[in-house]
């Protein structure tokens, strides 16, 4: 009977449960999407500020000197000590490995330029260009080339020992161009020969950017790096992030040491790396983690909002509702229904119609993401992806399911309450003689 | 109405009852119904004294604002009594909760109603099994079985709106026997029927009378009352009945 009186109950006054169901379908598909974007819009202001560089850098303990350009951490690139380029293999062994989208090591050198009747100074940086890091499966290419999406190449990056590519204004001092041969001379000589012109917008548009194994034989100092941006998918920073490990008691320092922070990914590389330093770029870091706050405080709101609205609209349709069925209240009172059995009929009733609205928010919310994701972050460095061609499992995440439908339940809930409540008030004897 | 055309109209027109105090199935003493008004409080039922034994057939009659609809609500449980002491089937309800008192109106009353009050989305095999439910569980056989007595064996399936008014009625009262309460409370049984109509559930009633109801009708009917062994007429709050076993007069205050 209670099945039967449900269903009777949820399939009549449809104009009345359509608002109520369309409100909590808003509500429901606007958190699906502010969910499903929350929990990928850290990758993706990752790779937006991936433009900007790596947000951590390694270099040789031994040269420890603070040196701050427009308020950005930098380490300068030093001749005396380095590291060694065969341990960055190391890089994808640490716990955050995989938080690892890049590195670029770096190894500078003076270089002369060696004309017919004389030679200039020329400053140069070995540098990767695709290079292979990992192994298997878990292998990424990465270099310069990746870690520097904003640099602006006319011509091909290097791929073999005798290529190199001119910074721009380099290359006009010089007169320099693609397909040049250009021999250069340090501690080796080397004909190189130029397959581009590169734009850095930074001082390395006076440089010569060689593949790093060039600038090692050349500068007589094989395996040596001086230098290496990491770019790292991380957490933003917190105060917790903040604190120095080894004042941690062990469980606190695991936990601080199993989350993605740049403090402790860099904490990881010091420790595989022998002699190495490594600090993360507070600026990038800081910007990163400013503006995924600021979003995920606009989605709250967003989310909160729309909520609140479900709920007044439930609240709207089911007072009237309510109103409407008085009369069965007061009858099914004088036939000793208790309040509570009462109440659970329309709590069922908007159960039942948060579920539908909350699956249907769910499919409509997680499209809605798809779609923004792909929209929001085209262009600057994200391509963007037509929500058609992606695969089920990126636009649908079945763990917001259960918490989406959650949230239509708590919304219908509490809408519902107060008429609820209200209708339960109501004498009996009255409510029947009214509808009398 | 005045007191005292209540009162001469009680001595002249009824008949002196035979049923006597022996099981009281309800009781009141000094029963009073106050509601707060604006400012002051305003007395729907003033000390009512009077019992109803098992088996009979009372009629509460009274103009409108006289106090039926209170005192119906308290013999119906769906409300209590500021003071005094109602007691329906040995039970006294004014100290029940209000759980308690659901539970107890689903044992111990069976409403008719003036309007029906059938749900229209239920066939009348499902509204008399409704009242199977809140009480304990449904049982379809039982639930036709109580459609067959008041004549409606063959209209089991059909819908409120497809009853005439007699059937939609003869429907209530299927429903307000199905858990076979002690008391029956019956609020203008009549009030909506024609003749044709009004004379198959005023035969229904006596049948349930016949076969040991005990029934309480509120009626505007002369006609209806006169079918009843006695009445309670109320005017302003008071009470003015038979007592049990004779044609008095008692006006209590």
């Amino acid at each position: 009977m209670f099945l039967r009186l449900l269903w009777e109950s949820f399939v009549r006054q449809r104009r009345r449960k359509l608002l109520a169901g369309i409100a909590i379908l808003f509500g429901t598909t606007a958190v699906t999407a502010m969910l499903a974007l929350a929990t990928t819009i850290g990758d993706r202001i990752h790779k937006e500020l991936a433009v900007y560089g790596a947000n951590i850098v390694v270099y040789p303990k031994a040269e420890q000197l603070a040196v701050k350009v427009g308020g950005v951490d930098i380490k300068p690139a030093t001749g005396n000590a380095y590291l060694k380029e065969s341990d960055l293999s190391k890089l994808k062994t640490i716990f955050w490995a995989n938080n690892i989208n890049g590195i670029s090591p770096e190894l500078p050198l003076q270089l002369k330029h060696v004309f017919p009747d004389g030679t200039t100074p020329i400053s140069a940086v070995g540098l990767w260009f695709h290079h292979p890091l990992g192994s298997g499966a878990a292998t990424i290419t990465t270099g310069a080339s990746e870690l520097h999406p904003s640099w602006k190449l006319n011509g091909s990056w290097p791929t073999s020992k005798e290529e190199a590519v001119i910074g721009s204004s380099l290359s006009n001092r010089l007169n320099l161009r693609t397909g040049d041969n250009l021999p250069v001379i340090a501690a080796n000589t080397q004909n190189l020969h130029i397959t581009g012109t590169v734009s850095t917008g930074d001082e390395n548009d006076e440089k010569l950017l060689l593949p790093l194994a060039t600038a090692q034989f050349l500068n007589n100092t094989p395996d040596a790096v001086s230098r290496v941006e990491v770019s790292a998918r991380t957490k933003p920073e917190d105060s917790f992030a903040r604190t120095d490990p080894d004042t941690l008691s062990p469980k606190q320092r695991e936990i601080w040491y199993c989350r993605p922070y740049a403090n402790s990914i860099s904490y990881q590389i010091r420790e595989v790396i022998p002699g190495a330093a490594a600090e993360q770029i507070r600026k990038v870091e800081q910007t990163e983690g400013t503006v995924l706050a600021r979003i995920s405080g606009l989605m709250w709101l967003i989310s909160i909002a729309a909520l609140l609205a479900a709920s007044f609209a439930v609240s709207a349709a089911m007072a009237t509702a309510i109103l409407e069925r008085r009369g069965e209240i007061g009858l099914m009172r004088s036939l000793g229904a208790s309040k509570a059995s009462i109440a659970l009929l329309f709590y069922a009733e908007s159960g039942l119609l948060a579920l539908f609205a909350g699956v249907l928010g769910y499919l409509f919310g997680s499209g809605l993401a798809a779609w923004l994701g792909a929209h929001i972050f085209a262009g600057s460095g994200v391509p963007a992806i037509a929500v058609s061609t992606l695969p089920a499992t990126s636009i649908f995440i079945p763990v917001l399911l259960p918490v989406v439908v959650a949230t239509a339940l708590i919304v219908a809930i509490a809408g519902s309450t107060p008429s609820i409540r209200s209708a339960l008030k109501m004498d009996p004897s009255s409510v029947l003689r009214a509808n009398a | 109405m005045s007191e005292a055309k209540v009162v001469a109209e009680i001595k002249s027109d009824w008949p002196a009852n035979t049923t006597r105090p022996d099981c009281a199935v309800i009781s009141l003493e000094g029963v009073c119904r106050e509601y707060a008004g604006r400012g002051d409080v305003v007395r729907a039922l003033e000390d009512a004294t009077f019992s109803i034994v098992a088996g009979e057939w009372v009629a509460i009659t009274g103009p409108s604002g006289s106090g039926k609809s209170t005192l119906v609500n308290m013999l119906g449980c769906l409300d209590r009594p500021t003071r005094g002491e109602l007691k329906i089937d040995n039970v006294d309800v004014a100290s029940m909760s209000s759980t308690e008192l659901d539970r107890f109106r689903a044992e111990k009353i069976g409403f008719i109603f003036q309007q029906f009050h059938l749900i229209p989305y239920l066939s009348a095999v499902e509204n008399v099994m409704l009242a199977q439910y809140f009480h304990s569980m449904t049982d379809e056989k039982e639930a036709k079985a109580a459609l067959d007595r008041v004549g409606l064996g063959h209209r089991t399936g059909h819908l409120p709106s497809e009853l005439s008014g007699g059937e939609q009625q003869r429907v209530c009262i299927a429903r307000a026997l199905i858990n076979n309460p002690p008391i029956l409370l019956a609020d203008e049984p009549t009030g909506n029927l024609d003749a044709a109509n009004q004379a198959i559930v005023a035969d229904l009633l006596k049948d349930l009378h016949r076969n040991g109801h005990t029934v309480v009708m509120v009626t505007h009917d002369p006609e209806m009352a006169t079918l009843a062994q006695r009445r309670i007429a109320l005017s302003h709050g008071k009470v003015f009945c038979h007592p049990v076993g004779g044609p008095i007069v008692t006006l209590r205050r």
